[in-house]
């Protein structure tokens, strides 16, 4: 198991917080909360070791995307770059929307 | 126009499933993700954990009556039960009952999916089951304990044997139910036993369909939600008849007596066997030639002065005895070298052995039902496993576990006090069956005394992990431990006896341990609650073998509303 954080300024802020996703095989889950800092604060875990710059690539193009203030934890189980942006776009969108339970 | 899209269940994940079943907008959770209680064994060998641990509680109402869901997540670490996980089903469950008694009734559904004990936590999963099984029992007095199998795991290992205990199972075609895994029964009794590869044959035997054929479900649904839904309220509303199948001895005895083995029963043959039970000729199980002189069979001769067994089952003993002069009925599980079920003849829990021992602990409560001072039930645990093997599958093992299991807590809710002396294997479902649900378990500090889930090998390719490697993180996490002092750190033992000969028990021996089976009477004497609570109230457990399991349950009790 692998923990990797990192912080990034971000502005805006979120309306309520969001989970989704399940740490099962080749998935991961994403836990959004709104943050007090102008920051948006990434806390990883994977039980993949050894792609933490392939990590920074995924979060650093999900922040130029969503400029949020959240405080983001993961915990994934082998998930896709692919897999890991669909889940933090889809994080973003529940945590906007009022839809519940993932 | 109409929309022909179904709302699947199985493809949902058990969050999803759990707010889907309850009427919309009614439910909240209880203890989610947002909580953050991890398992804290996982994070201990470096295994990412989900905040969750892969049970969902939700509480609401289904068809506005007050509801609580249960929904295990098949998807993270295959379903499987630890301490968290199995604590916030056990407490879950614990506090529906606790407001069912305070005339405040909520319907308990439970969604299967799940592998059983999840290995990486092992006796914790071992200890949560249990109290799960005595909750269920306890509760399903009251409301009937829903259970939905919707695959696509399905229900294996302990977890089975507390689905056998639900008032009414629904299935889909999907959803499997069976004990040990097919991968399992193929690792540990070979591939002319079970080829696991064999999808087809599998779901002929244990899928959703056959068990309902076989009567051992109560509902297929096709998978979509109002079907679900539906089918929970055919129950409650009385439109299912309850089968209490765990108490029908007499009629699964008789059936699993018949058997004959010399050739494979289909699953076909098997369902029609089912149907035609009554037409079962009575057929007795002859004594074997050669007797083992199991450990088991040396305790039992022991504590009950050589008694002649009155059981009609050669690997199960049962005697009535006196200990420091209280009435008791001390039951072991012995070797049948030749048992007609070849897969249960080393002493195994099997068909046979967990029916019987359901027969002889009902006859107990049977007999002193008008009687203030209930005799005692002496579980002598020396259970290498339960059985492993195609017919035990085909057949249903985990519903006999599910009858010992029933038998057990029956009668200690009803009174009999019941002390488990450990004095060999106590190992996964048989230790389940035969021995958990004790008020108080006592054992000897030995070698040969080991409590476990499951073979070293098997554990270690269903893990993916080698064996050096499951030794090195048991050394960290006391539940992964196969020894019993490992296992005496997690709280749950009365008494661990040093000092005594285990293999060939002298005099002087069988006194100690028949003292420490009378304090452990004279100590059970005093709870308020015949319940297995003291397995967490005990100094062990509070200061570190159970803290997540308390922590748990405080939770539930916060967070209810």
């Amino acid at each position: 198991m692998q923990r990797l954080n990192y912080t990034f300024p971000a502005s805006k802020t979120i309306n309520r917080p969001a989970h989704v996703g399940v740490v099962g095989s080749g998935d991961l889950e994403v836990l959004i909360e709104p943050s007090d800092n102008n920051t948006a604060n990434f806390e990883i875990r994977t039980g993949i070791i050894g792609f933490s710059e392939t990590w920074k690539k995924v979060i650093e193009r999900f922040v130029s995307q969503n400029d949020i203030a959240a405080n983001i934890t993961i915990n994934d189980f082998g998930a896709t770059p692919g897999v890991v942006s669909i889940r933090l776009a889809q994080a973003v969108e529940v945590s906007a929307n009022d839809t519940i339970n993932n | 126009m109409t929309l022909l899209i179904t709302d699947s269940l199985v493809e949902s994940l058990a969050r999803e499933r759990a707010f889907k079943l309850l009427d919309k907008d009614s439910a909240y959770e209880i203890l989610g993700p947002f909580d953050r209680f991890e398992s804290p064994h996982l994070v201990a060998q470096h295994i990412v954990p989900q905040y969750d641990d892969g049970v969902i509680i939700a509480k609401g109402t289904l068809n506005d009556k007050p509801t609580v869901v249960i929904s295990i997540e098949g998807n993270f670490q295959g379903g499987g039960i630890g301490e968290v996980s199995g604590a916030k089903i056990a407490g879950t469950l614990e506090k529906v009952l606790k407001e069912c008694k305070s005339g405040q009734l909520i319907y308990p559904v439970i969604i299967y999916d799940t592998g059983g004990v999840r290995l990486q936590e092992a006796n914790y999963g071992l200890l949560s089951i249990a109290e799960i099984a005595a909750a269920i029992v306890e509760l399903r007095e009251y409301v009937p304990v829903v259970g939905i199998i919707p695959g696509k795991i399905g229900s294996f290992g302990g977890m089975s044997l507390t689905a056998g205990l639900c008032s009414a199972l629904i299935m889909t075609r999907e959803g499997r139910l069976g004990m040990n895994g097919p991968e399992v029964v193929e690792q540990e009794a070979g591939i002319r036993e079970l080829d696991a590869r064999n999808k087809q044959l599998i779901w002929k035997m244990i899928g959703g369909a056959v068990r309902k054929n076989m009567g051992l479900a109560d509902i297929v649904v096709e998978d979509d939600v109002p079907n679900y839904k539906n089918a929970v309220l055919q129950i409650w509303n009385g439109e299912v008849e309850l089968k209490n199948r765990t108490k029908q001895v007499d009629q699964f005895l008789s059936l699993y007596k018949s058997l004959e083995l010399d050739q494979k029963i289909t699953p076909e043959q098997a369902v029609e066997k089912f149907n035609n039970v009554e037409k079962t000729d009575t057929v007795g199980i002859s004594s074997p030639q050669d007797l083992v002189n199991s450990r088991g069979r040396k305790w039992f001769d022991a504590i009950t002065n050589g008694k002649q067994s009155i059981s009609d089952i050669p690997s199960v003993l049962v005697a009535d005895t006196e200990i420091k002069g209280k009435q008791a009925r001390v039951i072991a599980v012995i070797p049948n070298p030749e048992n007609k079920y070849y897969r249960a003849r080393n002493g195994e829990i099997g068909l046979l052995e967990g029916w019987t021992i359901a027969k002889y602990v009902r006859q107990a409560i049977e007999e002193d039902s008008h009687k203030d001072n209930k005799r005692m039930i002496i579980p002598v645990v020396d259970v290498p496993s339960q059985a492993f093997g195609y017919h035990e599958e085909l057949f249903g093992i985990y519903l006999s576990c599910s009858a010992a299991v029933d038998a057990y807590a029956t009668a200690r809710i009803s009174g009999h006090p019941i002390v488990a002396a450990i004095v060999g294997n106590a190992i996964s479902g048989a230790f389940l069956s035969h021995g958990m649900q004790a008020n108080r378990l006592v054992a000897l500090n030995d070698a040969g005394v080991n409590v476990h889930v499951m073979s070293k090998k098997s554990a270690a390719i269903i893990t993916q992990r080698t064996i050096e490697e499951l030794d090195e993180a048991a050394k960290d996490v006391p539940s992964m431990a196969y020894d019993i002092e490992s296992f005496q750190k997690l709280g749950a033992l009365y008494k661990l006896i040093s000092g005594v000969n285990a293999d060939e028990p002298q005099l002087a021996d069988v006194e100690v341990l028949v003292s420490a089976i009378n304090s452990a009477y004279e100590d059970l004497k005093q709870d308020e609650v015949p319940n297995l609570s003291i397995r967490l109230r005990s100094d062990i457990a509070t200061a570190s073998g159970r803290v997540a399991s308390i922590k748990v349950r405080e939770k539930i009790e916060q967070q209810w509303r």
